[in-house]
């Protein structure tokens, strides 16, 4: 099987797909054992099982898989995690070679079990609308939560929190009169005082009149959820209707100053009141954010416009005043509401920014999506927003809530942490290394919610034991192997629980073996370091700089390991076809906006990071290392290299850096396009070449979320900066790159060619 | 006509009752006729005339509604010779119309020197006659700010006045006798404030601290548990509902808001008509807000609106606020975080804060809780039940003056709801406090009464931003105020608004002997009109000085005088508890009593069977007695503090003619009504009856009575009525049909006598001036015990609990004096 094959069907791409045997051969390899996992990638050939899976005894939970060894006379099956013996459940007694439930079937090593007992409630989706933004573009916000209410499941339920300088949210179940609960956009209300002030607290729910007995009796009260959580059929009129009477914030704005706006406020109530009111059950916050909060608790610039934006360099250097306490508020309420099992997604629409950077663990820590728009009148805002309520064949929305995700190991291995949209669930079993790697410290995580787009790097560390498993088995002449079983239970959309099991084996293969070396998956080891590379600078690990030198180290100590060379001779330098594109992917990993933040906003920062640690690899690829299609006259498109010599005039380039999809005219194309020419009949095949890139453009929208920017540019003009950034400056560069204390350092724009060059000459020179 | 009484047993004096009177009364000699002008007295006093109170007995009742002795001030002390030169007594009064000439003769007197004061008599302009000056020319003393009046001097060819107040010469203004509208010269003696006692000015902008600001209403509505269920909401939303044309708003600028309140702040957000779509239909919007400690407003706009451009959408919210709240299960009020909320939503305007409650606030700001009345009822501590519970309410009160901001209180209640707290809003910002104990909207005659008092104080035309002033003559100034206003600056009273219902009491100091004949007394009342005009009402007299006892005492006001007991006493009550309260009545009594014996009469010597007293006094006992009795001051450990407290609260704030008859009810016989009692007079107004007096000894087995004190009325049916009187009277055949308790007067439209005694109940319901709307009381041999006692105790003249009968009272007078 190839890498991709393994990716079909278990969604797993791992970098090395045979484990060194020892823990330091594992260091060795530089590049971790570590997998991408997708767990609900979609797999045509899916078994979703309607019964309750089989596992092991309660101090292990692992599930009864293909690679588990069964003993038919003793009725028993051996689990390969906890190596104990389980007795088979009474109605598998009779199972035989020729008769094996699904699960042990060699297709099963990703299988899904549909549990008995569903979800509490159906889906919930509560919108938390900015209302301070024109009229304009609030008008297009209303249109499209309008479309996303009529997409919904009928039984989803809705709730609606809006905020300003206060925060109101809807009882949209009271069907009287509009009735809205408004909280103070300048207090940081704890959840007690909201679920109080909504009247949730436990105090007034169980309220009984003071009159005597003589009192008429008291119906009971409406359920606290159907007051603020209808569903979407039943309060279609009421739903819809409150969103068309969404107005601008009314309160005045004084001349040069920000409107007030408690965006922090508002998320803290609607967290507060899902909490409440449906604790561990699958549930969406949509923020729909059109500036920076400037008011009460997560505040992030204050309201005089003479006071900018904090930039990356403010934050670097702490002059950011309201940066550090925003995070931390925000940071809280990422906590609180992944603990209620609800995600947060972040929808923004303005040019500016709105304070992303501090509140994106909202949506890092739930699994929840940011898309980022310069207005909610754009069509990507639209598509992308309408795009998150897919359905399947099923009919069934393409997302899971609430979910939890398990690693577990045998004794081989043990899991360091996980990078991705998730938070630990502080679970501390055996399989947990002392060693971190992200979100570490437990094997389990929580992902509030998820799609068949997201995807989790997990790291592991050899245990001694594998040295000592190794010793045990070599003897037979095959390689012993070790079993990963992911456990990812999450609520279907259909109101069911679910649990998805992938287990997979790997050979675990003596020090030295070129087993280990052919195994490697330059792909999956590109992402999954970028992901470190990220997690590190996000978690203020290293600086920029450092970073770049840790990368670059990393690289050197890979090439020294597995290149081909002999000591001290760059020309013998040689790396094998399945290393051979990963220096590549690392120079533009190095050169992009993932790492370098210059000319970006926090805001984009945050967001562009936010993308690649939940996005599979094929995407992450792109970002990586965006792709690049030549169109030219009677010619066939092809990919042409991500560098200054494919701009050609009389080729059109069409590049996809996954959030940006740009079309670029070389000059005579462009002259040729001004005049008109191709509308002329004798001109056909003009008309073709123009159209054909954008043939091939829509083709990449169909599945992309969120939609990327669409830039349509000539060669010269200024929109035709996004293209040059990302291509390889050939022979533009200005300086020969020195060489640093343990690495080489290089500047940004150094060239590919001069980034192979030396490394080259560093790997062969220095001494691993 | 009259009924004969039924069987044999007719005596109407049932044998264990002792009657009190012996004989026939003489006639009294009071000064029943009209006041005799001016030009006939010419500087005499009013004659005294002397009656035995004993022998007078029973009290001559009637005479209550006499005019108080004349000022006796001669038609040429005034420079035009009006005879309209002195204010009426209906609205500026004092209790002595000879001021004693120094400070000793007025200790001496034991009488006290006060002011009734009234600034309004109906509750609409059109209910008044008062001459108006619209030119801006406002002629003031430059000294003292006193304004020119019938009794000023003027000197130097009438080109300089000068003050009767202090003396000050002044210019005269140079448009007094210049019509500017004309452009002609005017003649200043037709000016009206050199011929009228009361006038209107319209004010310049000299007397604005502001422009004037639109009529402005906050309704606070309790939603809660208890005032849905008793029926209040619906009760007070239908009301609401139908006044709102009523309300003043002659210049559409009117401004309306509603905030229901149960454990949050349920604020209504009324939109404009969409200009582009006027047929649109708008509905209001709700916008709760539960943060209590510190309520905020939750929007900018929408919830303080126009009442006339919002009318039908209001009118909408109205019909539906009952069902907004019709599942509730909130049983808490946060009535005083409801009150900080509307301060602040109408803090820069000013206006009326009309609270309507079933409950005590509960939760938030100023909460209360139920008090343990059983612990003090009737104990030396009692009154400390009627003191604010919680500082809040006092605190707030000063808040509210300084926004202009005026808070009235519906306290609609079935529970305790600590009246004495929450009145201490109305009391301190000029408003009024209406007490509903035992509520219930299942009573039809509970629902008519709030609709109608809630209806009626609304509809009356306000004042805004009032301030009273009262200046006197040199060696007399106001020291003590007392009613339901804000005392700033020390002498001066405000008004947030000004309602028109209440009177006031104010004390005179006299620190010097008085060398003139006359003092003038003269207040101002600044105020802006409904009609967001700003005026002055200025109401002037003069008094007849002298050093004289006899003088004193021959036109000093029974009346005026039992006013001032009824505020000083209660004040007392408040203070110091019930028995300090009747200890002053029972000592200044005695005292006035002993004065006249050996003041004003020089008897020194041996016993004496009679008790003298002036004629013009001589009702005065009487209704210190009664006031002794009122539930307000009535030792008893029966009443509960909130029947307490709204008491005092009457008793600090009714005008006068309502105050005398809470003290002493009109009581009539209805089966032996003259042929001209309860039909229309050539005026339109009902012929009332004779009164009787109050006491069992009138009462006849046989007969129907009418009793009625202003704020409830009782029909009493005899146990012995015969049936062609029940079919006369209610167009039943048996007693039996006639439930007891509260109940409203069946219609039998062909029974004369059933319009006639209806007619009598509606006058009194329908007066123009008092809101107030007396729940009507069936009381006969079926009704309970209850019902009983509460007659009993209004028939004050005999005896109670813990008093003795009038006579008994009179006679022990009579024999501590003759005992000295
Ligand atoms: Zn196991
Ligand atoms: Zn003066």
């Amino acid at each position: 099987m190839n890498f991709e094959e393994y990716e079909d069907a278990d969604g797993v791409r791992l970098a090395w797909n045979c484990f060194p045997s020892s823990k330091v051969e594992a260091t060795r390899a530089v590049v971790p054992v570590s997998a991408l996992y997708t767990p609900l990638r979609e797999k045509q050939d899916l078994r979703v099982l309607q019964y309750e899976p089989v596992t092991c005894r309660a101090s292990c939970r692992a599930v009864l898989n293909p690679f588990c060894q069964v003993i038919p006379r003793e009725k028993v099956w051996v689990c390969p995690f906890c190596k104990e013996k389980n007795q088979l459940p009474s109605h598998y007694r009779d199972i035989s070679q020729n008769s094996l439930p699904f699960e042990l079937e060699s297709a099963a090593s990703t299988v899904e079990y549909e549990l008995s007992r569903p979800a509490s409630h159906p889906p919930v989706f509560v919108f938390v609308v900015d209302l301070c933004q024109d009229e304009e573009n609030l008008a297009a916000l209303r249109d499209a939560l309008i479309v996303v209410v009529s997409l919904l499941p009928s039984n989803a339920l809705v709730g609606l929190v809006t905020f300003g300088a206060m925060a109101q949210v809807y009882e949209l179940g009271y069907d009287k009169c509009s009735k809205t609960y408004v909280f103070r956009g300048s207090t940081d209300y704890t959840s007690k005082q909201i679920n109080d002030m909504l009247g949730l607290g436990s105090a007034q729910t169980v309220a009984q009149p003071v009159n005597g007995p003589s009192a008429a009796p008291v119906p009971a009260p409406t359920s606290a959820l159907e007051r603020f959580l209808v569903p979407a059929e039943k309060c279609e009129f009421q739903i819809t209707q409150a969103i068309e009477s969404l107005r601008p914030d009314p309160w005045e704005v004084p001349a040069e100053h920000r409107p007030a706006r408690c965006t922090g406020v508002a998320m803290s109530i609607a967290i507060s009141m899902l909490g409440r009111l449906i604790p561990n059950t699958g549930a969406r916050i949509m923020l729909f954010a059109a500036g920076a909060p400037t008011e009460g608790p997560g505040m992030v610039v204050g309201r005089a416009l003479r006071e900018p934006l904090r930039s990356h360099h403010d934050i670097e250097s702490d002059t950011a005043s309201h940066h550090g306490k925003a995070t931390k508020f925000y940071d809280s309420l990422a906590k609180r509401v992944s603990s209620n099992g609800h995600a947060v997604d972040i929808f923004v629409g303005c040019y500016d920014q709105v304070g992303l950077h501090e509140m994106q663990n909202l949506a890092n820590y739930t699994g929840g999506v940011i898309v980022l728009n310069d207005a909610f009148t754009t069509s990507i805002f639209k598509q992308s927003l309408q795009r998150v309520f897919a359905i399947d064949d099923q009919g069934s929305m393409i997302m899971g809530f609430n979910a939890t995700f398990d690693v577990f190991t045998a004794e081989e291995l043990k899991v360091s942490g996980v990078i991705g949209t998730c938070i630990s669930n502080q679970r501390k079993t055996r399989h947990v290394s002392d060693t971190q790697i992200g979100a570490g410290g437990t094997s389990q995580w929580r992902v509030c919610s998820i799609t068949p787009s997201h995807t989790f790097g997990v790291y592991f560390e050899l245990t001694q034991a594998g040295q000592n498993t190794q010793q045990q088995f070599h003897q037979n002449g095959q390689f012993p192997s070790t079993v990963i079983q992911f456990l990812t239970h999450y609520q279907h959309s259909s109101g069911a629980n679910r649990l998805r099991v992938t287990t997979v084996i790997r050979s675990l293969v003596p020090g030295g073996d070129p087993a280990l070396a052919k195994s490697f998956d330059q792909e999956a080891a590109a992402v999954l370091m970028s992901r470190i590379a990220v997690y590190k600078v996000e978690k203020d690990e290293s600086s920029s700089s450092d970073l770049l030198k840790w990368s670059d180290r990393m690289l050197i100590k890979l090439c020294q390991r597995f290149a081909d060379y002999r000591k001290g001779d760059p020309q013998s330098f040689r790396l094998a076809q399945n290393f051979a594109l990963y220096p590549q992917f690392m120079y533009h990993l190095r050169r992009s906006q993932f790492m370098n933040v210059f000319n970006n906003s926090p805001d984009e920062t945050a967001f562009y990071r936010h993308t690649l640690n939940r996005e599979d690899l094929t995407n992450t690829m792109i970002m990586i290392q965006p792709t690049l299609m030549s169109f030219k006259l009677d010619e066939e498109p092809e990919p042409v290299l991500l560098d200054s010599v494919s701009l050609q005039p009389d080729c059109i380039l069409l590049l996809d850096t996954f959030f940006h999809i740009l079309i670029w005219h070389g000059s005579t194309i462009a002259q040729w396009r001004k005049a008109g020419y191709q509308d002329q009949p004798e001109y056909a095949n003009l008309k073709a070449l123009l159209e054909a890139p954008r043939a091939e453009a829509a083709l990449l929208l169909v599945d992309r979320f969120p939609l990327p920017r669409f830039i349509d540019t000539d060669e010269g003009a200024s929109q035709a900066r996004f293209l040059l950034s990302k291509l390889n400056p050939t022979g533009t560069h200005k300086r020969t790159p020195g060489l640093g204390q343990g690495g080489i350092v290089l500047t940004d724009d150094v060239n590919l060619q001069a980034f192979m060059k030396h490394l080259q000459e560093v790997a062969v020179k220095t001494t691993a | 006509g009259g009924y004969p009484a039924s069987g044999p047993a007719a005596n109407p004096n049932s044998p264990g009752m002792a009657s009190p009177y012996s004989g026939a009364a003489p006639a009294a000699a009071p000064f029943g006729a009209p006041a005799p002008s001016a030009s006939q007295h010419n500087a005499s006093f009013n004659d005294l005339q002397t009656v035995d109170m004993i022998q007078s007995m029973p009290p001559p009742v009637n005479d209550l509604d006499l005019p108080p002795p004349p000022l006796a001030v001669p038609i040429e002390q005034t420079i035009t010779r009006s005879e309209y030169a002195q204010a009426s007594p209906d609205y500026f009064r004092s209790t002595l119309n000879v001021i004693p000439s120094s400070p000793s003769l007025l200790k001496k007197s034991k009488l006290p020197l006060a002011l009734v004061v009234r600034p309004f008599i109906g509750l609409r302009d059109s209910d008044e006659q008062i001459p108006l000056i619209e030119d801006m020319c406002i002629a003031r003393c430059r000294r003292c700010r006193a304004y020119i009046n019938p009794f000023a001097q003027y000197t130097k060819g009438d080109y300089r006045w000068q003050c009767n107040i202090c003396g000050c010469a002044n210019d005269v203004p140079q448009n007094f006798d210049w019509d500017v509208q004309s452009s002609k010269t005017k003649n200043r003696w037709e000016r009206s404030e050199l011929n009228y006692g009361i006038v209107d000015y319209v004010a310049n902008s000299d007397y604005l601290a502001r422009p004037p600001q639109p009529p402005t209403y906050v309704f606070l509505i309790d939603v809660s548990v208890n005032a849905v269920h008793n029926g209040m909401v619906n009760c007070v939303a239908e009301t609401l509902r139908q006044t709102l044309h009523s309300l003043p708003n002659s210049d559409n600028c009117t401004r309306v808001a509603f905030i229901a309140v149960d454990g949050a702040l349920n604020y209504f957000q009324f939109p404009l008509p969409n200009p582009l779509k006027p047929d649109e239909r708008q509905d209001a919007r709700m916008l709760v807000v539960s943060d209590l400690e510190d309520p905020f407003l939750p929007t900018n706009s929408g919830t303080l609106v126009n009442l006339t451009e919002c009318m039908p959408v209001i009118e909408r919210f109205l019909e539906s606020l009952p069902s907004l709240f019709a599942n509730t299960y909130s049983s808490n009020s946060a009535m005083g975080s409801a009150l900080k909320a509307s301060l602040g939503l109408v803090k820069s305007i000013g206006g009326k804060v009309v609270c309507i409650t079933s409950s005590l606030p509960s939760v938030g700001l100023g909460k209360l809780q139920p008090r343990d009345e059983r612990k003090h009822l009737g104990q030396k501590s009692e009154h400390q039940l009627l003191q604010p519970a919680n500082n809040f309410y006092k605190s707030f009160a000063v808040d509210c003056n300084k926004a202009q901001v005026t808070v009235d209180m519906f306290l609609v209640s079935n529970n305790y709801q600590d009246v004495a707290t929450l009145s201490n809003l109305p009391k301190y910002t000029a408003g009024s406090t209406f007490f509903y104990p035992g509520w219930s909207a299942k009573k039809h005659s509970d629902s008519l009464k709030l609709q109608a008092e809630l209806g009626g104080h609304l509809s009356q035309e306000l004042g805004f931003e009032g301030m009273f002033r009262a200046r006197a003559t040199t060696g007399l100034h106001p020291s003590q105020f007392s009613g339901h206003f804000f005392v700033r600056s020390s002498d001066l009273m405000t008004f947030p608004t000004v309602s028109r219902h209440h009177s006031y009491v104010i004390e005179l100091n006299l620190d010097e002997t008085i060398k003139k004949p006359y003092v003038t007394i003269q207040g101002a009342f600044l105020y802006t009109s409904s009609h967001t005009e700003r005026r002055i009402r200025v109401m002037t007299m003069q008094v007849p000085v002298s050093d004289q006892l006899s003088a004193v005492y021959a036109s000093a006001d029974q009346q005026a005088i039992a006013m001032w007991f009824a505020h000083t006493a209660s004040e007392k009550a408040l203070q110091s508890g019930f028995d300090a309260a009747h200890e002053l009545i029972n000592t200044r009594i005695a005292e006035i009593f002993k004065v006249f014996r050996t003041d004003v009469l020089n008897v020194h010597t041996g016993t004496s069977s009679t008790l003298s007293l002036s004629s013009n006094l001589m009702l005065l006992p009487l209704l210190a007695y009664a006031l002794k009795k009122n539930v307000g001051l009535r030792r008893n450990n029966q009443i509960l503090s909130d029947i307490r407290a709204n008491a005092l609260d009457l008793l600090q704030t009714l005008p006068m003619p309502n105050l005398i008859k809470l003290l002493y009810p009109e009581f009539y016989a209805l089966h032996e009504l003259p042929d001209e009692a309860g039909l229309p007079d050539e005026n339109g107004n009902i012929v009332l009856p004779q009164r009787l007096n109050l006491t069992g000894e009138v009462l006849q087995s046989h007969g129907l009575y009418l009793l009625d004190d202003g704020q409830v009325m009782f029909i009493w049916v005899g146990n012995d009525v015969v049936p062609n009187l029940l079919m006369d009277a209610f167009g039943v055949e048996t007693l039996d049909e006639i439930p007891s308790g509260k109940y409203e007067m069946p219609v039998a439209e062909d029974r004369e006598l059933n319009c006639r005694i209806r007619n009598l109940i509606n006058a009194s319901r329908q007066r123009n001036d008092t809101v107030y709307f007396p729940s009507l009381y069936f009381v006969h041999q079926n009704c309970d015990q209850s019902l009983k006692l509460w007659v009993a105790a209004l028939l004050v003249e005999d005896r109670s609990e813990s008093d003795p009968t009038y006579y008994q009272y009179l006679t022990t007078i009579r024999d501590n004096l003759a005992a000295k």
